[in-house]
């Protein structure tokens, strides 16, 4: 996965209807372009049978000691 | 017994008022003489109420006389990070953009306060709309370290870190969505609990990620910690999400010793790129955990680099989709960083960020793995001490979101784990400003938490340190 680019973060800042400048675009590919970089080795590789409630699920089984 | 009522700890206070050594009263003009001293050099209260806390302490003193108790901190006088709900009063939340906010209801970690009988001394400040981990804020100032004024306190709970520091209130609500609770507690050398997602209510508190808040104390030590968390903890029908179980009695567990635990230290990533002081720190810390009788083991945890890229992306987009209508319609009313950090959000597709929710269990299943066996893990909380204000002033430059992600490295994998973590002070720089350490536990184990760190409080005293006035 790769990091948007200002372009794209522009396009897509338009698509929300909070329109920003190039600048602040190229400001926000800055900043959250590592945390895409960072989670890339995740993104696209989660088995299917996974959902966000998961987490409470073993959240609530804890570890055991 | 203190000659000063403000310097008592938070349980020492309460008994003593329920004991009748002192008043509410004399408690509460010691806070506000120490209040008046200490406000104009930190800037750690938003609003100081001086007048309506000595009629609520002549209130609570006069049930008292007539045998009538308000619960376990009758007539104790405490403030809170301004971002608590209180009805019918102003809640900034740190913003212009409310900053003539009345709350319409009280949260339920403050109703519950209130039952035990405190009282409120004012409200403190705090990073705008919580989105912030140095203390810096662009529309009411910076809030001072009071062991060094120069220097950062740590946010967004930077009032709270600020006031407990000083002894100007016994303790204070903070809120940890990536790591606002535990910075401000290591920056300015006080106990701060991030509490288990999901064990304290958020209701009626200001929320800036659905998924990753906590609400937690900032005390003097792990026992007032405990005390606070027994009161707060529990089910509440007005937020789904808190956890229905039975609430433990988490000040029995600060009795115990650390003998035969066993803690953790990681071989990675929390010891990588530290501050030589911050690392002599952890290395002593570790030594008295072993003096103590504590098992040190090193651990292999997951990766945990993604886990801060997850919290990331969870964060800024629901921070920027409970902030959006004031993104169209106030951006100018919003200090550049804030609104920086929140149109990042806009960035990032909603697969991208179900994603990392859909991660979240398995990651959590894979930490839970890898300390089976430990009762803790300890990492530092922040690989510096406190930065000074000048250079930590980053505003919305095009560098400031990659300092800020430094900063809270060592914190934010927890908030994305929704594990429960004690920071607590560990120590000090040569320049005498506090450095302190995390202890990290299984979901829900607060109880052990607070075990080991009244354990290594009654064995060290970096807890009672005391900032002078000069």
């Amino acid at each position: 996965m790769t990091r948007p680019t200002a372009k794209e973060i522009k396009a897509v800042a338009d698509v929300a209807g909070v329109p920003v400048s190039g600048e602040v675009a190229t400001r926000m590919a800055n900043s959250i372009g590592p945390a895409f970089e960072g989670f890339g080795p995740v993104a696209g590789t989660l088995p299917f049978d996974l959902e966000p409630a998961t987490f409470l699920v073993v959240q609530f089984a804890k570890g055991s000691k | 017994m203190s000659a000063e009522p403000a310097l008592l700890s938070l349980s020492e206070v309460a008994h003593a008022i329920a004991q009748k050594r002192l008043s509410s009263r004399e408690v509460t003009q010691s806070c506000l003489k120490r209040i008046a001293d200490w406000q104009p050099r930190l800037n750690a209260f938003m609003t100081i109420e001086a007048e309506a806390a000595l009629s609520a302490a002549d209130d609570a003193d006069a049930a008292l006389a007539k045998g009538k108790s308000g619960g376990a901190l009758h007539g104790v006088p405490l403030a809170h990070k301004d971002m608590y709900y209180d009805a019918g009063r102003v809640v900034t939340c740190g913003s212009r953009i409310r900053r003539d906010f009345v709350a319409a209801s009280t949260s339920t970690a403050l109703q519950r306060l209130k039952n035990a009988g405190t009282i409120r001394l004012g409200s403190l400040q705090m990073a705008e709309f919580a989105y912030g981990p140095t203390g810096h804020n662009s529309h009411y100032g910076p809030v001072h370290n009071p062991f060094a004024v120069d220097h950062i306190t740590g946010g967004s709970s930077s009032g709270s870190g600020a006031a407990v520091a000083a002894r100007l209130t016994f303790a204070a609500l903070g809120s940890d969505t990536g790591g606002s609770i535990r910075m401000p507690a290591h920056f300015c050398g006080v106990t701060g609990l991030k509490t288990t997602y999901g064990l304290i209510s958020r209701a009626g508190a200001m929320p800036l990620s659905q998924s990753l808040d906590t609400v937690g104390p900032l005390a003097r030590s792990a026992e007032d910690c405990a005390l606070l968390l027994g009161l707060m903890a529990g089910a509440d029908p007005e937020d789904p999400t808190a956890a229905m179980g039975a609430v433990p009695d988490y000040a029995a567990a600060t009795g115990q010793s650390l003998k035969g635990l066993r803690v953790g230290v990681p071989k990675a990533f929390y010891v990588d790129d530290l501050d030589s002081e911050v690392a002599e720190v952890l290395d002593n810390t570790v030594d008295i955990f072993k003096r103590e009788g504590a098992q040190i083991v090193a651990v292999e945890l997951p990766e945990q680099s993604q886990l801060t890229a997850a919290c990331q992306l969870v964060l800024a987009v629901e921070a920027a989709a409970f902030h959006k209508r004031w993104l169209i319609e106030r951006p100018q009313d919003y200090g550049p960083q804030v609104l920086m950090r929140l149109q990042n959000g806009l960035a990032i597709p909603g697969v991208l960020y179900l994603e990392a929710m859909r991660w979240r269990g398995s990651a959590l299943a894979a930490h839970h793995a890898a300390v089976a066996g430990l009762d803790a893990v300890i990492a530092p909380v922040a690989p510096v001490a406190a930065p000074t204000i000048a250079e930590s002033d980053i505003g919305n430059s095009p560098d400031a979101e990659a300092v800020i992600q430094r900063l809270t490295r060592f914190t934010r994998p927890i908030n994305y784990l929704g594990l429960p973590a004690l920071a607590i002070p560990a120590g000090a720089t040569r320049a005498g400003l506090p450095v302190g350490m995390q202890l990290i536990g299984r979901s829900f184990e607060e109880a052990m938490l607070l075990r080991i760190g009244a354990a290594f409080q009654r064995a060290t005293d970096f807890h009672q340190r005391l900032p002078a006035l000069s």
